[in-house]
């Protein structure tokens, strides 16, 4: 899209070094899932060592891993609607209202950021139960939401701020009224912003464990993290089990990403108006 | 505040574990056992009964096998075993307890019976345990009490020994150690060939307690009277087998898995490590074995395992009752678990059994119990504060394998920190 | 918004993007931001609109309200109270401060607020900066580019337990970093998670690279928004690589790197998890930062107290980054 192509040293050198930092993690962690349990500290800094796919098989024969991997899509999908549903008009509220409870929802918008999520356990836990929405799918979506809300509209509102108000004036102007005035013209225009934090959220919801196992309370109902963290348990660590499943949890959550990675457009005001 | 039970009304000791060994190694003969006394009740509405628990997925199926009799014989029960991880164990009972919740029955670690217990997610457990017919098959080391009241009963007993690479110390044709020079001199060897000499566990935390505890109550150390010379002495010897390449300042981040790990990879010729590794060490091609860490006479070895009760929020306690005698408290229910953990059955007639009898490693820790075990938590610790103590020393067994001080200040700041806990 | 209302609105629309973006003076950068000054005088009008804006706020603030507020309020109440695991289901001894005095009295206490903030300034400046660099490195959209940034996504989407184990292994006594050095010739291994001057280092550079594919993320999204007549006409100007980079991107990210950079401090400021893995805190306190200690204060020794005292001082140091951000948004954003 840019106008023109030329040669980037930097960044051609930033990239070798990228593909390196994330490279040979992503590397080990295929290598390591490859392994048997035993060569795992045998041939911890090599790549030679007999490969299976046992540690796959395993995982894929699981019968649990089908029903986690529906729950962690209805908790990802659901979390993510919520979210987006309460984060898109307030990141655009809060990036467009001019009166000082900007200020202050956003410094407690942070603040909430910084509850560490093993301290709001007990509380949360309390107030699910009494509300009969513990071991539910609503009460996990309602708790995974309010972990990631205030984080997406953070994330959100700048995207909101940038537009340039004349846009949005001119057709405030033309007796556009405010909930169109954001449909048609700032949403559009934010478009990017409410993408990326869209697949962030489905990213982060899918893989989400401490409240996942906190507030499910039968086995059924647990997401895939829970599986990952059942590698590890009181006699020993499963490592390649571990990584394996790592690498199939993540797997359907990326092709989401990719498709929505083709969706983001270059330009600012290009789609919008045209 | 209310009054908090403090002192540990525990009675174990010594003498109660050697009746375990002792029954383990033979000497007397363990009856064919009968569970199976009472007929189910004539119930088959539809339950669940949930079972939580910190096994792994591997672990999982062999719970579902361990709980076959009892689906047997209830099949309208549906069992749930919930899996938690283990360090969020203590924390989900108690917080569930205090929404009036819990499961039927609980599987848990001995550091999270004073909370779990202080908080009524379980209740004493004497009327069962009184009127339970195969009680006398349990030593009164497996019974864990507060102020005198039952609170769980462990089915199996775990502990650690010194591993060894059989393989290795033939080549070098060298003898077993039986003291810490003997030790000393083998490692002194196995730095000569380019390995380590021992690994052990040094992550901070309970792990590092369990495993620093053979070592400085082999210098001196005891929580009734607890000195900083002893400490200090131990923290010497370590940091003196890590100056001499002995052990590897990185066991300051092993847990025992990873630990053992290392040993079967070779890289060392010992391991301090427990009974349920023989599975692993049966996998891999050199020849391995166990026998008693080399300690001095007031050297002792915790003697831990896995606690079970019911939780005080059952609908079903009977039916939980039962569902933990036929799986738990049975004599094959401990053999089964013992087949594939290497768990040392609690039961005088599973411990009979010539699982144990026809296997070295395991009838070496059985003699280990014998000669080295001692009950755990340590009773001289005040029950409320076993989890603090555990996590305080094992955090300066870590401390001291990373040479994060020198042995005096170490030593002289943990002693600090340990007697107000100690106290009353 | 059918699409025949947006076509009616368009007109309007270009002509102020016309005013909004003097395409002749971009690279003060400022003019970007400052665009809208011009159009200030229209706005009583305007701010009438923008109040009624705020009733957009209400899904989100419900949701806030109902769920978040109980347990902050929770957790404030804990931290004033004796409560311990053992002692959840009982009445609570009310200790006034005393939480907070045995938290200051602590032995390791000014360690670890130390090693908390080189933790947070080392995470958020190679976060903000990595993120950056990856976000300029592969907005060139070319499919090699948008590989690396699927790589790095997909990293950062693996649980932390996975990614974490991982970077333990890689730099473990005889893992791969450790083979690395002694082959080009250093002459003993490097404990990089056990020695207790680079353990907390060894922690807060997997944390950064842990964050550094989210900031790209972001950041990408941001550079994707620079209007194109921008950049060319930054190249007719004849600006070099740098500058563009300088005036024309970091200019226009800016309101995104307030907002990341409040963000990865706090999430610096709330890491718990790679520390738990990989070092557990140690050697000793070498590497243990507030938010683990309040981690290891509720969960470990279960002084529910003690961990919430710790939680609500470390929620107080990062309200002061809290005033600098929302100070700071009110200048550099179109709307002020």
């Amino acid at each position: 899209m840019y106008p023109r192509k030329r040669r980037e040293p930097v960044a051609f050198a930033i990239r070798v070094v990228l593909y390196a930092l994330y490279g040979v993690p992503l590397l080990w962690i295929v290598l390591t899932s490859l392994k048997s349990s035993r060569d795992i500290f045998t041939s911890q800094a090599t790549v030679f060592f007999t490969p299976t796919l046992e540690a796959y098989s395993t995982a894929l024969a699981d019968p649990a891993l089908a029903s986690s991997m529906r729950q962690s899509a209805i908790i990802a999908v659901g979390t993510t609607s919520l979210v987006l549903f309460c984060a898109v008009p307030a990141a655009y509220a809060l990036a467009r209202a001019k009166t000082r409870l900007v200020v202050g929802g956003l410094a407690v918008l942070v603040l909430l950021q910084m509850i560490p999520q093993t301290a709001s356990l007990i509380p949360l836990y309390w107030l699910l139960n009494s509300t009969r929405l513990l071991d539910t799918n609503v009460g996990l979506i309602l708790a995974d939401s309010t972990l990631f809300l205030p984080w997406a509209i953070l994330l959100m509102r700048p995207f909101f701020a940038r537009i340039p108000i004349s846009i949005e004036e001119a057709s405030l102007l033309d007796g556009a009224r405010t909930l169109r005035a954001f449909f048609a013209v700032a949403l559009p225009l934010a478009r990017n912003g409410v993408l990326v934090v869209t697949s962030v959220i489905l990213l982060v919801s899918w893989g989400e464990f401490l409240y996942g196992v906190t507030f499910m309370l039968s086995p059924r109902n647990y997401p895939m993290s829970a599986l990952i963290a059942q590698q590890s348990g009181l006699y020993g660590i499963n490592w390649p089990g571990m990584m394996a499943f790592g690498v199939i949890a993540v797997i359907p959550v990326f092709i989401l990403y990719i498709a929505s990675y083709r969706l983001l457009r270059n330009g600012l005001t290009l789609g919008a108006v045209k | 505040m209310e009054s908090t039970p403090n002192r540990r009304g525990r009675l174990a000791g010594l003498a109660a574990w050697g009746a375990v060994a002792s029954l383990a190694l033979g000497a007397c003969a363990g009856g064919d056992t009968d569970v199976t006394a009472s007929p189910p009740p004539g119930n088959d509405e539809p339950v669940t009964l949930t079972v939580w628990h910190y096994y792994s997925a591997d672990g999982q199926a062999v719970l579902d096998d361990l709980a076959a009799p009892f689906t047997d014989r209830h099949p309208n029960v549906e069992l749930e075993f919930v899996f938690i991880p283990v360090e969020q164990l203590t924390t989900r009972v108690v917080t569930a307890a205090s929404a009036g919740t819990g499961p039927d029955v609980l599987l848990f670690g001995a550091s999270g019976l004073y909370d779990m217990a202080s908080s009524g997610a379980i209740l004493p457990m004497d009327d069962w345990w009184s009127g339970y017919a195969d009680q006398d098959q349990f030593s009164d080391g497996v019974i864990h009490r507060i102020d005198g009241d039952i609170y769980a009963v462990a089915a199996y007993v775990n502990l650690i020994g010194l591993w060894y690479n059989e393989d290795m110390l033939s080549d070098w044709g060298v003898d077993l150690p039986t003291t810490i020079p003997e030790l000393e001199a083998v490692m002194d060897r196995a730095v000569a060939e380019g390995i380590n000499g021992i690994t052990l566990t040094g992550v901070p935390g309970v792990e590092s307690q369990w495993q620093g505890f053979p070592w400085f109550t082999s210098h001196g150390f005891s929580y009734g009277d607890p000195q900083a010379t002893a400490m200090e002495d131990t923290f010497t010897m370590l940091q003196d087998w890590v100056a001499k390449g002995y052990l590897s300042a990185e066991a300051s981040t092993w847990d025992q898995h990873t630990s053992f790990q290392h040993f079967l990879a070779g890289s060392a010729p010992f391991s301090v490590n427990g009974n349920w590794q023989v599975g692993a060490a049966s996998e891999v091609e050199f020849a391995n074995s166990v026998a008693p860490l080399p300690l001095s006479a007031n050297g002792g070895v915790l003697l831990g395992g896995e606690l079970q009760n019911i939780g005080a929020f059952s609908e079903h306690p009977d039916l939980a009752r039962e569902f933990v005698e036929m799986t738990f408290f049975s004599a094959e229910g401990q053999l089964l678990l013992l087949e594939n953990f290497g768990t040392i059955p609690a039961r005088g007639d599973a411990a009979a059994s010539p699982l144990i009898g026809d296997n070295p490693i395991l009838s070496g820790f059985v003699a280990i119990v014998q000669q080295q075990g001692r009950p755990s938590p340590s009773p001289e610790v005040p029950s409320a504060s076993v989890n603090e103590v555990e996590n305080l020393v094992g955090n300066y067994w870590s401390r001291a394998i990373a040479r994060d001080g020198d042995p005096r200040g170490l030593a002289a700041d943990l002693i600090a920190q340990l007697l107000p806990l100690l106290e009353d | 918004m059918s699409g025949p209302s947006r076509e009616k609105h368009a007109p309007p629309s270009l002509g102020a993007r016309g005013q909004a973006h003097p395409v002749g003076s971009p690279l003060t950068g400022e003019s970007l931001l400052g665009a809208s000054r011009p159009l200030r005088r229209r706005q009583p009008q305007y701010t009438y609109r923008g109040d009624r804006r705020l009733a957009l706020v209400i899904p989100a603030a419900a949701l806030i309200l109902a769920l978040s507020i109980f347990p902050i309020i929770q957790l404030a109440n804990m931290s004033l109270h004796d409560v311990t695991l053992a002692t959840l289901t009982h009445d609570w001894d009310f200790v006034g401060l005393r939480k907070y005095q045995e938290l200051f009295a602590h032995p390791d206490f000014w360690k670890i607020l130390g090693n908390t903030l080189a933790f947070v300034v080392v995470v958020t400046a190679l976060g903000l900066v990595g993120g950056f660099a990856a976000a300029v490195a592969v907005s060139p959209q070319k499919r090699g580019a948008s590989f690396l940034l699927g790589l790095m996504v997909f990293l950062w989407a693996m649980p932390p337990v996975v990614v974490a184990s991982i970077w333990k292994f890689l730099l473990s006594g005889d893992g791969l970093v450790n083979t690395i050095l002694l082959n080009i010739g250093f002459s003993e291994r490097v404990g990089f998670l056990f020695d207790k001057d680079l353990a907390l280092w060894s922690v807060a550079l997997v944390n950064a690279w842990a964050v550094i594919p989210f900031n790209a993320l972001i950041f990408r999204a941001a550079i994707l928004g620079i209007d194109p007549n921008l950049i060319e006409a930054a190249e007719m100007d004849g600006a070099g690589a740098w500058q563009r980079i300088r005036y024309v991107f970091i200019a226009s990210v800016r309101p995104s790197t307030m907002v990341l950079t409040v963000l990865t401090v706090v999430y610096a400021f709330r890491s718990f998890d790679y520390i738990y893995i990989m070092t557990a805190g140690g050697p000793g306190t070498a590497s243990t930062t507030l938010p683990y200690f309040a981690y290891v204060e509720a969960l470990v020794n279960r002084d529910i107290a003690g961990g919430a005292a710790t939680a609500i001082l470390a929620l107080l140091i990062v309200v002061i980054f809290a005033y600098v951000y929302v100070r700071d948004l009110r200048r550099g954003e179109p709307e002020d």
